[in-house]
């Protein structure tokens, strides 16, 4: 059944290329790489489930892009409470599982770097200039992602705004590629007759079904082993998932009281809220927020970096926040922290969610007390939205 | 497919320009943002072309010259799993500017989580390898 000339041809590229470099001293050439995993239908399989993740990830990403800067046109429902949770734990879940199908797919074209000469002509050298473009967003984008869910800022500049404007650059390149690719990509993926026809390498280490399943692999262990910062079933599972079950209350804090230097106004004996609409201004201590009708809702923590914890929540439904102040639900309000200086201090609740019986002022979480890190003494907990605009430590609310 | 070919690669430069110019608003803030973003978009090509991908090349080589056949496989699969899972490990473990405390996030001890990942892959490789040795061993019998 050995049918050598099969065998050489598979043999591990790595091989041939040491070879021929080490005995005649040159730089690689692209005939030099020989390995099965430099086959085209390699790199289309590869190519179309990268094409698919980044899909997946700047779908979902301009989504949350757009629900914390909503264009005119936008509108987020509140319902159900785990979209966000779902849109955003993909977001970060296909990204993970990008940088394995990255890394295979430019394994699988490593040997055209080679190629030669570098540069044919002017649509050549476009061509070549683009790839340099894509596999740099592509990078630039795992890369910045990946370092950002572990807070772990090895940059000056501000990442949502970088990581965004990236993301445009990515997807465009990936399409301009697609185009020029098309005619290799409809060739490398269409199904041969004869199912057979691979015979397993004899010299080097993965057949062309060998790579890809190996690349299978490696993005669905890159998988199990961070998505239990969102996915429950994984939680213990996962060790590389970046929350731990440590925070107060069963909830992982991303910005501690102390860290917004709120805690002395948030524990004031006569801390009030208050709340502006067009009939004037009401004030409400933590008593006559106690005293109010206490709504529970079931809603998920949901941060942009892609963990998120489901928690019970109780306080002042904010629908009848709003009619106890003369207003009535459905406005859209505006959210303002005891915290004075963070990013994330303000937020502004569409109508859609303010008109949501499951939108509360949050005043206890999982049956107790709202922990201080979490928002004490009021909080803003609202359905399918991300866990920066859950404003905590609320100190006034403004109809717009 | 003419057609298609046209549409993507309009659409495409359409959103490539639009990234560049938002891509221009960030940068052009000042030089240093520019030298950052700079490096994050090169660094990620310059870092695969000249270290990553020769690793893969020279790691294996080193799998065809000394690991036995039947074992190739497992180990080149265990291999690149390991490679993966330390390279997610990374932003976790390696912290060079500090970053504020959080409670039940990055608290875990990751170190352990990842040395009882790759025991349970390479524990896995050898299982394989093993199978594969008496296959293998059978089949040459046979």
């Amino acid at each position: 059944m050995r049918r050598p000339t099969h065998a050489l041809k598979a043999s591990f590229s790595a091989f041939n290329v040491a070879k021929a470099s080490f005995s005649a001293l040159r730089p690689p050439e692209e005939s030099d790489f020989r390995s099965a995993a430099h086959h085209e239908r390699v790199t289309a399989r590869v190519g179309l489930w990268l094409g698919i993740a980044f899909a997946v990830c700047f779908v979902t990403g301009l989504l949350s892009h757009f629900i914390q800067q909503p264009p005119a046109w936008f509108t987020w429902p509140a319902e159900p409470v785990n979209l966000y949770r779902i849109t955003q734990g993909l977001h970060v879940i296909s990204g993970v599982a990008a940088i394995p199908l990255l890394l295979a797919k430019l394994w699988s074209v490593f040997p055209k770097l080679f190629s030669r000469p570098i540069v044919r002509n002017p649509l050549h050298a476009l061509e070549r200039g683009s790839i340099l473009v894509l596999s740099g967003a592509a990078f630039f984008e795992l890369g910045t992602g990946i370092f950002n869910v572990a807070q772990n800022y090895l940059w000056g500049f501000y990442f949502p705004t970088a990581h965004y404007a990236v993301a445009w650059v990515a997807i465009g390149s990936i399409l301009v590629h697609v185009a020029v690719k098309l005619p290799v990509i409809r060739r490398g993926l269409v199904r041969l007759g004869a199912p057979e026809e691979e015979p397993a390498p004899t010299r080097g280490t993965l057949s062309r079904r060998g790579f890809l399943r190996n690349t299978w692999l490696a993005s669905g262990a890159a998988v199990v082993a961070t998505a239990g910062a969102t996915v429950p079933l994984l939680r213990d599972v996962s060790p590389l998932a970046w929350r731990s079950n440590k925070g107060p209350q069963g909830v992982p804090v991303n910005k501690t009281a102390r860290a917004a230097r709120v805690t002395e106004l948030a524990t004031a004996a006569d801390f009030r809220l208050e709340v502006l609409t067009p009939a004037g201004t009401s004030r409400f201590s933590l008593a006559d927020l106690t005293a109010m009708r206490q709504a529970t809702a079931e809603l998920p923590i949901a941060c942009v970096e892609g963990w998120s914890q489901l928690a019970t929540w109780s306080g002042v439904r904010i629908a009848d926040l709003l009619r106890a102040a003369g207003s009535e639900p459905g406005v859209s309000l505006y959210v303002v922290s005891l915290e004075r200086k963070g990013l994330y201090s303000r937020s502004t609740l569409p109508g859609t969610h303010t008109a949501d019986p499951d939108t509360l002022l949050a005043l206890r979480l999982n049956g107790e007390t709202l922990a201080l890190d979490h928002g004490y003494p009021c909080r803003i907990i609202a359905p399918s939205r991300p866990g920066v605009l859950q404003t905590k430590w609320v100190r006034r609310l403004e109809v717009q | 497919m003419r057609i298609a070919r046209a549409g993507f690669a309009l659409a495409g430069l359409a959103m490539l320009a639009y990234g560049g110019w938002l891509g221009w608003a960030v940068i052009s803030a000042s030089t240093e943002r520019a030298v950052q973003v700079t490096a994050w978009f090169v660094g990620g090509p310059l870092l695969h072309d000249g270290l990553v991908a020769p690793v893969v090349g020279v790691v294996g080589l080193a799998l065809t010259r000394w690991v036995p056949r039947p074992w190739r496989a497992p180990v080149a699969v265990a291999a690149v799993v390991s490679a993966i899972l330390t390279l997610l490990a990374i932003p976790l473990l390696w912290h060079p500017f500090g970053v504020g405390t959080n409670p039940g996030l990055h608290d875990r001890d990751y170190a352990t989580g990842l040395a009882v990942a790759l025991g349970v892959v390479w524990i896995c490789a050898v299982a394989t390898g093993f199978v594969l040795g008496r296959r293998h061993r059978g089949a040459a019998e046979a």
